[in-house]
């Protein structure tokens, strides 16, 4: 996105041929793939001659002027349908943008499509039985899925659809398909970015952001959705830092701690591997590695599961009695597990989740940032149930969700990045976590990778 | 602490309509190896000194 940006700042290229050229992407790929629900062609095409004529003006909005991107279809968008990835969401269209979408559109981008994603966000799978399963790009031998639930925007920007992307992420949602689909994706801490206009799947867990290329262009999307929203009360009013200007590729002296047991240590051998590769690049850049474990991470899956089954349940009880044949069947399934949670278990889970901030607070006091697989597996056969990680053999879902979902149990800004490919060809993800409000760092830090390594550079054939 | 006893699909039913949730037998058969499992590592979390833990709400606003 940055590198487009500045094509199209110095007039080298053109909005309307960049629209023009991905709208025949899409109409080629897609139909394998399933990543867009909605293409908003001559909306796009219209965007990209204003934003033409606004450069010939001289006026230029941002660095991000003219770039082309599209959100993962829970995304309030004015006058475009916003599905949620369901069918009981088919026909709804919004009278207004989500607060980043408009942000974005103050930047200077162009809205190109609404993406798919596991249904109503509830799965990291990112399949989808109303809009067709999205399909990994790099799965040349099967069909492999892409993750989720930002599914179709992890597939979308590894195939060069779009240059960039929001997902949202409550239990690993933007990381997820970022490790899988080989790109770059950042949680932020919760209340650094505005979640108003966005469809929930758990208050307390839902946090949105980027999904790029690259941290650099992770930086440039964060610089424009950043910051305190009136319309959504968990919003800090932290200043919002200058993230370009952090990276710079520099980790001397950076205390980088590799979380070992639950994490590094549970994962399928060549995951572990290219991990504890991406750890060992750093330290030779200069940071200093020590090795850390969080002894109260093993109590994440049932505690979450616990607050975001409560939430979402709240949020979908009237359509789950009014219109339960509607929802796919994991979906309907997970939702109603959340009946048989009660108000205790539920206050329980709230007390484990802050003794784990404090962990990860603590482990943080004295290191910079944390790293650990953003997935401890390579991406899966569609249908595929069991798997085997380095502790075992595991559940396909707890072990997509294993190595993610602590951080939106904590909050603290985390990033999946490439840092590898599997024998088979498939894209391995690191993740790095940092403190609270401290994007810059963790972004930092995996710019400074990508300056060393090549991973994230790499295309799938299929693209 | 006790082994959880096997879920009926009737307990099931009665704690769904407590909720407003009207779900056949056949639906319920359907989650309640999921319920089971659910309940039986919620029961996990009873085994943590939490007394005096103040729940979260993770909201940080600074």
């Amino acid at each position: 996105m940055a590198e487009l940006g500045r094509m199209v700042a110095t007039k080298q290229v053109s909005p309307v041929e960049v629209v023009r050229a991905l709208l025949d992407r899409i109409a080629a790929l897609d139909p394998t793939l399933r990543a867009f629900i909605t293409v908003c062609a001559d909306a796009a095409l219209e965007s990209a001659r204003a934003a033409e004529a606004e450069l010939m003006a001289g006026r230029v909005a941002g660095p991000l002027h003219g770039v082309p991107w599209a959100p993962k279809d829970l995304y309030s968008t004015k006058g475009v349908p916003t599905t949620g990835g369901s069918k009981i969401l088919a026909d709804s269209i919004p009278n207004d943008d989500s607060t980043v979408v408009a942000r974005l559109a103050r930047a200077g981008t162009i809205l190109l499509g609404k993406l798919n994603m596991h249904e109503f966000a509830y799965g990291p799978e990112g399949i989808n039985a109303h809009y067709g399963d999205t399909r990994n790009p790099w799965s040349a031998d099967a069909h492999r899925i892409a993750g989720g639930s930002s599914s179709g925007s992890g597939a979308a920007v590894a195939a060069g659809l779009v240059p960039g992307s929001l997902g949202s992420d409550t239990g690993g949602s933007i990381r997820i398909p970022a490790s899988l689909c080989g790109i770059t994706g950042l949680k932020p801490t919760y209340g650094r970015v505005s979640r108003a206009g966005v469809l929930p799947l758990a208050w307390s867990m839902d946090h949105v952001g980027p999904m790029t290329r690259s941290a650099r262009d992770c930086a440039l999307m964060l610089s424009a959705i950043a910051g305190y929203d009136p319309a959504d009360p968990t919003t800090s009013v932290l200043p919002v830092p200058d993230y370009g200007a952090a990276l710079t590729g520099d980790v001397k002296g950076l205390r980088v701690g590799l979380l070992r047991a639950h994490f590094t240590d549970a994962a399928a051998s060549e995951v572990r591997a290219a991990v504890e590769a991406a750890a060992k690049r750093l330290e030779q850049a200069g940071a200093v590695l020590d090795e850390v474990n969080l002894r109260l991470v093993t109590h994440v899956a049932t505690a979450s599961a616990a607050i975001v089954a409560s939430e979402a349940l709240a949020y979908h009880a009237a359509w789950l009695r009014a219109r339960p044949q509607d929802y796919q069947p994991d979906v309907r399934e997970r939702l109603r597990l959340g009946a048989f949670v009660n108000g205790a278990q539920y206050v329980r889970a709230q007390q484990i989740r802050a003794l784990v901030v404090r962990e990860v607070d603590e482990a943080l006091a004295r290191r910079d940032v944390l790293l650990a697989p953003a997935t401890p597996l390579a991406a899966p056969v569609l249908g595929e149930r069991e798997t085997t990680l380095g502790d075992g053999r595991s559940d396909v879902r707890a072990a997509l969700l294993r190595c993610t979902r602590p951080f939106n149990f904590s909050g603290h800004p985390a990033c999946a990045a490439p840092c590898g490919f599997t024998a088979g060809g498939l894209p391995i993800g690191l993740q790095v976590v940092g403190r609270p409000f401290d994007e810059a760092t963790v972004l930092r830090v995996v710019d400074a990778y990508q300056r060393i390594t090549d991973w994230h550079t790499r295309r799938p054939a299929a693209a | 602490m006790l082994a959880r006893m096997e879920i009926s699909v009737e307990s099931l039913k009665r704690t769904a309509a407590l909720g407003g949730f009207a779900w056949t037998d056949a639906e319920l058969e359907a989650i309640r190896p999921a319920v089971q499992r659910l309940l039986e590592s919620l029961e996990q979390m009873e085994r943590l000194p939490l007394g005096s833990v103040e729940p979260t709400t993770q909201y940080r606003v600074l």
